[in-house]
C-alpha cells in the first residue's frame, strides 16, 4: 500500500474514498448520504486545486494508505458506522499534517461530518 | 505520427514555415509528446503583425472590459487545472504536486490582472500652479512578448501575459522548445475567450525566434526567464534594440541555519527548497550555511530526511522528487557532482546513478548532499541547477552574511532562526531580490515584483506586482489650463 506523503497523496486519496462512500451509498439505496459524499468529494478537489503552493510543500512522514481501508462489501448498519469511523479516523490523523490551514480546516470539517454520521 | 505543433497567430493556429522540429520528449518515460518546430524570422514578424495590427482596436477597449476576459479566463483554467497540471508533468518531469503548484500561482497571475481597472489609475494634483492643473494617466505601450524557460513552462508566460493585456498591450509568447504543450493547452483556453485577433499570439522555436523577437522593431518589451548567460544576452540584445526588457536569470540561493532554529521542522522546509522540482528552479536553495553548532544537527537531520524522499515518475502522487529535464541535464549535474568532490567536498547523500524502477531510461538524479564545501569550489559559486544541496560552515552570523554576500548571484537568500534580531538583520543585510525567514522558497506572490539582484536580474523592472504594471504602460503627464 502507498504511503501518504504528499499533499497530493492525501487530498487524492480523500477524493477517492468520498468517490467510493458516494457509490456505496448509491448501492445501498442511501440517496442523501450518496450526495453528502459527493459533495464532500467536490470540496476536496477544490482544496486540493487552490491550497498547493511551492514554499508549503513538505514531505509528510507517518501515513499509509493500508490504515484506511474500507470494507464496502457490509451494506448493514453495524458495516456502514464502520466506514464512518475509519473515514472520520482518516481526516483526524492528516488534517494536523497539512501544513495549510485553510486545507485543514477543510479536512476537520469533512471529519466531523464522518464523525456524527459515525455515531448515528 | 507525433503531433507537430502549430503557431497561433491572429486568432487561428497557423503552421510554421520551420524546416527543423525539436522533440518534445516525456523526461520519465521517454517517449516523444510532439515536435516543436524552430520557427523562423518570418513567422516572429508574421505575429508581431497580427499584435500590431490587434492592438489597434485593444487598446481602446475599456479596462473593465480587459478585466473580464481575464475572469472568463480564469475559469477555463480552474476547469482545466487538472489537465494542465498532467501536462506539465509529462513534458518537464516535476510532480503532480509541483505542477499544481505551478498552475495554481499561473492562475494567480490571472487574479491580479482582473483588477487592472484599479491598478491603472493614476493620480493628480489641481493648481500646480494658478488655474493649472496636472495629472497621469497610462497608456498602453504596444506590442510586448515573452521568452520562457522550460522549469515552469505554464507559470512563468502567465506571470506575464494576462496583466500585459489587461493593460492594453497585446502579447506574443515563445515558449521553450523542451516544453511548449502546456502553453499549446493555455492558448486553446485563449482562443476560447473570443480576444479581438492579434491580442494573444504563440511563436514556437529556439534561438532564431528568440533572437528574431529581441531585434523586431515592432516589439516594445521583452520579458524574459532563464539563465545568467542568457538573460545578459537577451538584455544586451533588446536594449540595442530599443526595447524595454527585464532579463531574469539564474541563481545560486544560500540559506543560513542559526544553532536557534527548529531543527526537524527547518530541514523539513530546506528539502523541499533544494530537491523541489528537482532543484531545477530559480528559488532552489542550493546551499546551506550551518551557522556555529548548528553544524551537525542540521547535516544529520538532513540526509536522514532526504535519503528517503521517493524519487519517481510525478504522475504517481507519492513521488516526492521528479526528473531533471534531460539526459544532458542529468550529465551536467552528475560532471558537476564529481567536480565538486575533486575540489574536495563530501558527498555524503549520492544521487547519481540511480535507477527508477519502470523508467530505467528517465532522466532522474536522486537527492544529493556536498558536505564540506568551500567558499572557494566551484559547487558553491556555479548553478548546479539539480537536486544537489551544498552545505557550508560558518563561525558566526556574520560570517554567513559575508559567505551569502560574496556570491555574484543574487535571486533569493533564508535564514532559518527563532530569534528576531538575527532575522532583521538577515534581511537588513543580505543583497538578494527575495528574502526568505524560516521559508526556503522565497517565491513573490503575484501581488508583488519577484526580486533580484546582481547576476541574476537584468533591467529595472522586475516582473509581477506593481513593476509589471510601469513595465507594460507609458505613462503621460497631462498639465492643463483652460483659458
Amino acid at each position: 500500500m502507498a504511503s501518504l506523503n504528499t499533499f497530493g497523496a492525501i487530498l487524492t486519496f480523500a477524493i477517492d474514498l468520498e468517490t467510493q462512500l458516494r457509490d456505496y451509498y448509491q448501492a445501498a439505496g442511501e440517496g442523501r448520504r450518496a450526495e453528502d459524499a459527493d459533495k464532500r468529494r467536490v470540496k476536496m478537489e477544490r482544496v486540493r486545486r487552490e491550497n498547493v503552493l511551492e514554499i508549503t510543500l513538505e514531505a509528510i512522514e507517518g501515513l499509509s494508505e493500508a490504515d484506511y481501508a474500507l470494507n464496502l462489501a457490509d451494506t448493514s448498519a453495524g458495516g456502514k458506522q464502520a466506514v464512518e469511523v475509519v473515514a472520520a479516523r482518516f481526516y483526524a490523523d492528516v488534517a494536523p499534517k497539512l501544513n495549510v490551514r485553510v486545507a485543514q480546516r477543510a479536512l476537520e470539517r469533512c471529519g466531523k461530518e464522518h464523525e456524527s454520521l459515525a455515531a448515528g | 505520427m507525433v503531433k507537430r505543433l502549430k503557431n497561433y497567430v491572429g486568432g487561428e493556429w497557423v503552421e510554421s514555415t520551420a524546416t527543423e522540429y525539436t522533440p518534445v520528449v516525456n523526461p520519465a518515460t521517454c517517449e516523444t509528446l510532439a515536435e516543436c518546430p524552430e520557427s523562423t524570422r518570418k513567422d516572429v514578424d508574421k505575429a508581431v503583425q497580427a499584435a500590431q495590427e490587434g492592438f489597434v482596436e485593444w487598446r481602446q477597449t475599456p479596462g473593465l472590459n480587459r478585466a473580464q476576459y481575464m475572469y472568463r479566463f480564469k475559469a477555463l483554467l480552474e476547469e482545466r487545472f487538472e489537465d494542465i497540471s498532467r501536462v506539465v508533468v509529462e513534458e518537464n518531469g516535476k510532480t503532480i504536486d509541483e505542477a499544481r503548484g505551478e498552475v495554481r500561482r499561473g492562475i494567480e497571475s490571472v487574479d491580479y490582472a482582473a483588477g487592472i481597472p484599479f491598478l491603472m489609475r493614476n493620480d493628480g494634483t489641481e493648481d500646480i500652479s494658478s488655474g493649472i492643473d496636472e495629472t497621469t494617466i497610462r497608456q498602453p505601450a504596444g506590442v510586448f512578448a515573452a521568452i520562457t524557460p522550460f522549469n515552469f513552462p505554464m507559470m512563468v508566460p502567465l506571470w506575464f501575459l494576462p496583466t500585459a493585456i489587461t493593460c492594453g498591450n497585446t502579447y506574443v509568447v515563445k515558449p521553450s522548445p523542451q516544453t511548449p504543450l502546456s502553453m499549446e493547452l493555455v492558448y486553446e483556453l485563449l482562443d476560447e475567450l473570443d480576444l479581438p485577433e492579434g491580442v494573444v499570439n504563440l511563436v514556437h522555436g529556439g534561438k532564431d525566434a528568440a533572437l528574431a523577437v529581441m531585434e523586431h522593431p515592432g516589439i516594445t518589451g521583452v520579458s524574459f526567464v532563464g539563465s545568467t548567460p542568457v538573460a545578459k544576452i537577451i538584455y544586451e540584445t533588446c536594449t540595442r534594440n530599443g526595447k524595454r526588457v527585464q532579463a531574469q536569470g539564474g541563481a545560486k540561493n544560500y540559506i543560513a541555519v542559526m544553532p536557534d532554529a527548529d531543527m526537524t521542522a527547518s530541514v523539513k522546509n530546506i528539502m523541499g527548497a533544494a530537491y523541489g522540482c528537482a532543484g531545477q528552479r530559480c528559488l532552489a536553495a542550493a546551499v546551506v550555511v550551518a551557522v556555529g553548532d548548528s553544524y551537525e544537527k542540521l547535516r544529520d537531520e538532513l540526509v536522514r530526511q532526504s535519503k528517503d524522499l521517493r524519487v519517481g515518475y510525478g504522475l504517481d502522487e507519492t513521488t516526492q522528487i521528479g526528473t531533471v529535464i534531460s539526459g544532458a541535464a542529468k550529465e551536467r549535474i552528475e560532471r558537476m557532482i564529481a567536480q565538486g568532490e575533486k575540489e574536495g567536498a563530501k558527498v555524503i547523500l549520492d544521487g547519481r546513478k540511480l535507477q527508477v524502477s519502470g523508467y530505467e531510461q528517465g532522466t532522474f538524479v536522486g537527492p544529493t548532499i556536498l558536505d564540506d564545501v568551500t567558499v572557494k569550489m566551484g559547487v558553491a559559486r556555479e548553478e548546479i541547477f539539480g537536486p544537489v544541496l551544498a552545505i557550508m560552515r560558518a563561525d558566526n552570523f556574520d560570517e554567513a552574511v559575508d559567505i551569502i554576500n560574496g556570491s555574484h548571484f543574487g535571486n533569493a537568500s533564508s535564514i532559518f532562526t527563532s530569534n528576531g534580531k538575527y532575522a532583521r538583520e538577515f534581511k537588513y543585510r543580505v543583497n538578494a531580490g527575495n528574502i526568505g525567514i524560516n521559508i526556503g522558497v522565497a517565491a513573490p506572490s503575484a501581488s508583488f515584483p519577484f526580486g533580484g539582484q546582481k547576476d541574476s536580474f537584468f533591467g529595472d523592472l522586475h516582473g509581477q506586482g506593481s513593476d509589471s504594471i510601469e513595465f507594460f504602460t507609458e505613462r503621460k503627464i497631462i498639465i492643463e489650463r483652460w483659458i
